[in-house]
């Protein structure tokens, strides 16, 4: 089961073209290709623009409790590949796959997510992300 | 009760067909979103173009994401790569240097941008063709062609009726003598190339400090022309592309973008994709803030 899961967490995340998918707010907080998986407990799903949020109460190893907030894109945006106002209910245990911050404090932008009923969500409808390059 | 005839009942199942088949490849509850899996254009299913016509519902033909150009521009990504170098003049670099965008090669952290969008200001002609330029719906009558841009719910007119495009003079627009006002949206001519092109200039378009042309600061000013084209390769796609002549900010026009278009159900129905002040603080508080060190909720 726990393999089955992380094998849906690695197709989404592998999916997924995060540059052009979060295309409101800046990249330069995240440290971008990084990715960690957070099992924990539904706080907060906030739907609305500009970003929609997940607030998850994830226990650490140490069995203390970290509150990670998350961003994805505005409902029209991710509505296409699943998401919806009722998808994340206070108190679900749900698994998703984020990109952290650089400064690592607990904030992430969603890369895809495993419901509480098993459900996968994503990946984006987008093409491939532009390849930076260094600055002249 | 009286029992149908049976050619009653033909008649309602051919009135009702299209409704009912499209019901089934649509949402839940007959409110259909946008349709990103439509099959490609091949010469089996290529249709001919309507003859001087724009209207429908327009998606970008790769997908919803083509059409975002949170990377700058569509032909011109702000990746730092040699040949997406704009030809800025001295006054376009320095503006450009003015410029703290969240996106691009020198994006900034939240918090530190100046981007006008963030304060949920309208985001003008070209602008409005750069940002999450997901879904175009475009009507036209005799006199005009109407773009309803779906983010922010913004719509714009271009004038088909022969009417001039109003004179560019030194920082502002001039029309039969009278100075008039700058505009988001600018004032738009447009007139039929041939029976599939659609040729729209714009001008008039508000001052550099106000408006932004794409998400990675590049900067555009009041002198600007812009140029775009509409062409209806066949029914089901439209080509939508733009060049921007700007002296006061680039020494040379080029070209921004090249967009195919598909066609989409005219009875899709879009969600809201707005900038909200109120929805903007609650995001800062509880996420924003925390990307550039301000701490959040």
């Amino acid at each position: 089961m726990r393999s089955g899961l992380i094998v849906m967490l690695a197709v989404v995340a592998g999916l997924l073209t995060p540059h052009s998918f979060f295309a409101h707010h800046s990249s330069a907080a995240y440290e971008i290709g990084k990715r960690v998986t957070l099992k924990g407990t539904v706080k907060q799903w906030v739907y609305s623009n500009p970003h929609c949020m997940l607030i998850l109460e994830v226990k650490g190893e140490g069995g203390e409790v970290v509150v990670w907030t998350n961003e994805t894109q505005a409902p029209s945006v991710i509505f296409a590949v699943g998401y919806r106002r009722d998808s994340f209910k206070f108190g679900d245990q749900v698994t998703i796959t984020v990109e952290p911050f650089k400064n690592g404090e607990p904030y992430g932008r969603i890369l895809g997510a495993v419901l509480a009923d098993g459900k996968v969500l994503g990946p984006a409808l987008s093409p491939p992300p532009s390849n930076a390059a260094p600055q002249p | 009760m009286r029992k149908p005839s049976p050619l009653s009942a033909v008649f309602f199942a051919v009135v009702a067909w299209p409704v009912a088949t499209f019901a089934q490849t649509g949402s839940a509850g007959g409110w259909p979103a946008p349709d990103w899996n439509k099959a490609p254009i091949t010469d089996a299913n290529r249709k001919p173009a309507p003859r001087r016509s724009l209207v429908g519902t327009w998606g970008p033909a790769a997908g919803p994401g083509a059409g975002t150009q949170a990377s700058g521009v569509q032909l011109k990504p702000n990746d730092g790569k040699p040949e997406n170098q704009l030809p800025y003049t001295p006054y376009g670099m320095e503006l450009y240097r003015s410029h703290k965008a969240l996106e691009g090669i020198d994006a900034v952290l939240p918090g530190k941008d100046n981007d006008p969008r963030n304060l949920c200001e309208p985001l003008g002609v070209p602008r409005y063709n750069h940002y999450n330029l997901r879904i175009a719906q475009i009507f036209q009558d005799d006199y005009k062609v109407v773009i309803l841009y779906s983010y922010d719910n913004r719509w714009r007119v271009i004038w088909t009726d022969g009417r001039e495009l109003p004179k560019l003079v030194d920082g502002s627009i001039e029309i039969g003598g009278e100075i008039r006002e700058q505009r988001f949206f600018g004032y738009s001519v447009g007139r039929w190339v041939d029976d599939y092109t659609l040729e729209v200039q714009t001008v008039g378009t508000m001052p550099d400090d106000r408006v932004w042309l794409d998400s990675t600061g590049r900067p555009i000013s009041e002198q600007a022309r812009v140029t775009e084209t509409f062409r209806r390769v066949d029914y089901d796609t439209l080509v939508w592309s733009e060049t921007v002549d700007d002296p006061k900010v680039y020494t040379k026009p080029w070209e921004t973008m090249r967009l195919p278009m598909r066609l989409q159900d005219p009875r899709t129905d879009l969600m809201e994709y707005y900038c909200s002040p109120v929805e903007q603080d609650n995001y800062n508080k509880l996420f924003g803030n925390a990307a550039s060190g301000k701490g959040a909720k």
